[in-house]
């Protein structure tokens, strides 16, 4: 069975130029914050954004390109005492906190090869993508359970 | 003391030491080289003999997951993102400071041509963590800020190079006493240092790649990567390459074949910072203290040429890649700090020149310490001039 038999296909996508109001608006209702796929005019899949790109907005810029950089301290974030006022709802856009290097998942790949890369990359959403790229669903490892409940008819 | 005791003290107290530091807006870095210092045989002598006899072996691991992870800058995406400024202006200070310290120890201070192209190597350096930690406590903002980032990002890796390269032209000048094929010698044995490190790097990183299909856990993946990294050390040790050019290959190639690479660099960063303070503690530990007074006249060289290099090289890089002129004129200033990868080196110079390796050592540990303290002060004071912060810190 491959993995877009068993995905969600309505998924709520951003684009890099949302700004972190409207982000915050779109899940005001969830009950955490979800993983967020970020895409292009054409819907190609180009970052994500989760709840830990969120928090980055509390701390100073870290550029991507500084991850690589031996023995830099790490800066603790507090976040009660960030000093922001209410534009910053306007000046961070998606692009700015989003994630470019992500885990994403194949539609044909088949539901084994997606659990074990899930359990290896410690991930429990990950977005589908078809061949171009284009994102066209979004599976969790609950999905890929439910399926195997479903196969020895624990449910129907 | 015992060695595990020591372990457990050298740890703990690094801990307290980089927390104490802190207050006062100094790196982690500098702070578990102080305490080298103070708890090493120069001074209070807290520090094993087992554990000292390790720093070789430390060293080398410490400086093969240095620049592991320093090749992932190899990438073709991120070259295309740091943009033509920052190649131009990373690669010119390296260079600058590389040539004018060699040129400078060879014709003024009359030092034989390897020990000088030890020094100029080590110079290149620089410490994004100093730096960065300005950058941070001003909330620096700007141009001139990220071209500061992308350099120090990228320029440990044009040192370890230019590291690579001097020290394979230092060893076989070293071995060889002068002989009609003298020159000829020379050339091939670096070029095999290099070239071979470059073929170990590739096929550890295909097998690398290739095998890591098997792997099922985040512990699988852990045990899997360091150990192809040790072997990859190791192998390069055996057959006499450069360690840490094996080990930047590794990563660089590793990075442009595997479809998801980035898992492997992660997955070491959870196990690399108790091994960096012991790194850093011991390098503090090594300083000789009975040679520092003789280093007058070199240790001050060394101190003003490099920052020379350094200035006039990315000033240079500027012009060339037609940066604004606050970026040719402050640039320079702000890439003072050395510690890690200077020191890393210095120590593989040690450990392959033991008779003259000791004063390069102790002239390292020495400057760095210096650096470290009034850098931060330049990279500041080149901040403000660029006009990317105001005076007063960030209150946090």
């Amino acid at each position: 069975m491959q993995i877009k038999e068993i995905m969600l296909k309505e998924v709520i996508s951003v684009k890099r130029s949302t700004n972190l109001r409207q982000l915050l608006k779109i899940f005001a209702k969830f009950h955490i914050f979800p993983l967020v796929p970020v895409v292009e005019e054409d819907n190609r899949l180009v970052g994500i954004v989760s709840f830990r790109n969120l928090t980055n907005v509390f701390q100073p810029p870290r550029p991507e390109i500084l991850k690589t950089v031996p023995f830099l301290d790490e800066e603790e974030e507090d976040i009660f005492k960030a000093d922001f006022t209410e534009e910053i709802g306007d000046l961070v856009v998606v692009e700015d906190i989003m994630e470019t290097k992500f885990i994403s998942i194949q539609e044909d790949a088949s539901l084994e090869e997606a659990f074990k890369s899930m359990k290896l990359h410690l991930k429990e959403e990950v977005p589908v993508v078809d061949k171009a790229g284009r994102l066209v669903g979004i599976v969790g490892i609950f999905d890929i359970i439910r399926q195997v409940f479903r196969q020895k008819g624990v449910i129907k | 003391m015992n060695t595990i005791l020591g372990l457990g003290f050298i740890l703990l107290a690094g801990l307290l030491s980089a927390r104490l530091i802190s207050k006062i807006k100094f790196p982690a870095v500098t702070a578990y080289l102080a305490l080298g210092i103070i708890i090493g045989p120069a001074l209070f002598k807290l520090v094993p003999k087992d554990i000292l006899d390790a720093s070789g072996l430390i060293s080398n691991i410490v400086l093969g997951l240095i620049a592991f992870s320093i090749g992932q800058n190899f990438s073709r995406d991120n070259f295309r993102k740091i943009g033509k400024s920052v190649i131009w202006i990373s690669v010119l200070e390296a260079c600058g400071a590389w040539i004018l310290v060699t040129l400078t120890f060879l014709i003024i201070l009359k030092q034989p041509f390897y020990i000088s192209l030890l020094f100029g190597a080590i110079a290149s350096a620089t410490a994004p963590a100093a730096t960065v930690m300005v950058i941070r406590e001003y909330r620096a903002k700007g141009n001139f800020t990220d071209t500061l980032l992308g350099v120090v990002a990228i320029d440990d890796a044009w040192c370890l190079i230019i590291f690579a390269i001097s020290l394979a032209i230092s060893q076989a000048i070293h071995s060889q006493i002068l002989a009609t094929s003298f020159l000829i010698k020379v050339f091939f044995n670096s070029i095999f240092s290099i070239f071979g490190a470059f073929v170990l790097g590739g096929v550890v990183a295909i097998s690398l790649s290739y095998l890591s299909k098997v792997l099922r856990t985040q512990t699988e993946l852990l045990i899997f990567t360091l150990g192809f990294v040790l072997l990859n050390i190791g192998i390069a040790i055996w057959l006499h390459l450069s360690v840490l050019l094996a080990t930047l290959f590794l990563g660089a190639i590793l990075v442009n074949i595997d479809k998801s690479p980035f898992k492997f660099f992660d997955s070491l960063k959870t196990i690399d910072s108790p091994l960096f303070l012991l790194f850093f503690v011991l390098a503090g530990a090594n300083l000789e203290i009975g040679i520092l007074p003789k280093l007058g006249l070199i240790g001050l060289t060394y101190l003003v040429f490099r920052i020379i290099g350094k200035v006039i090289g990315a000033s240079l890089g500027a012009r060339i890649s037609k940066a604004p002129e606050s970026i040719k004129r402050y640039l320079g200033l702000a890439l003072i700090p050395q510690a890690g990868v200077a020191l890393g080196c210095a120590l593989i110079a040690k450990s392959d020149f033991p008779n003259v390796g000791g004063m390069i050592f102790t002239t390292i540990i020495a400057t760095t310490v210096i650096y470290e303290l009034f850098g931060p002060l330049c990279t500041r004071y080149a901040l403000q001039k660029a006009g990317d912060i105001t005076v007063e810190p960030h209150p946090s």
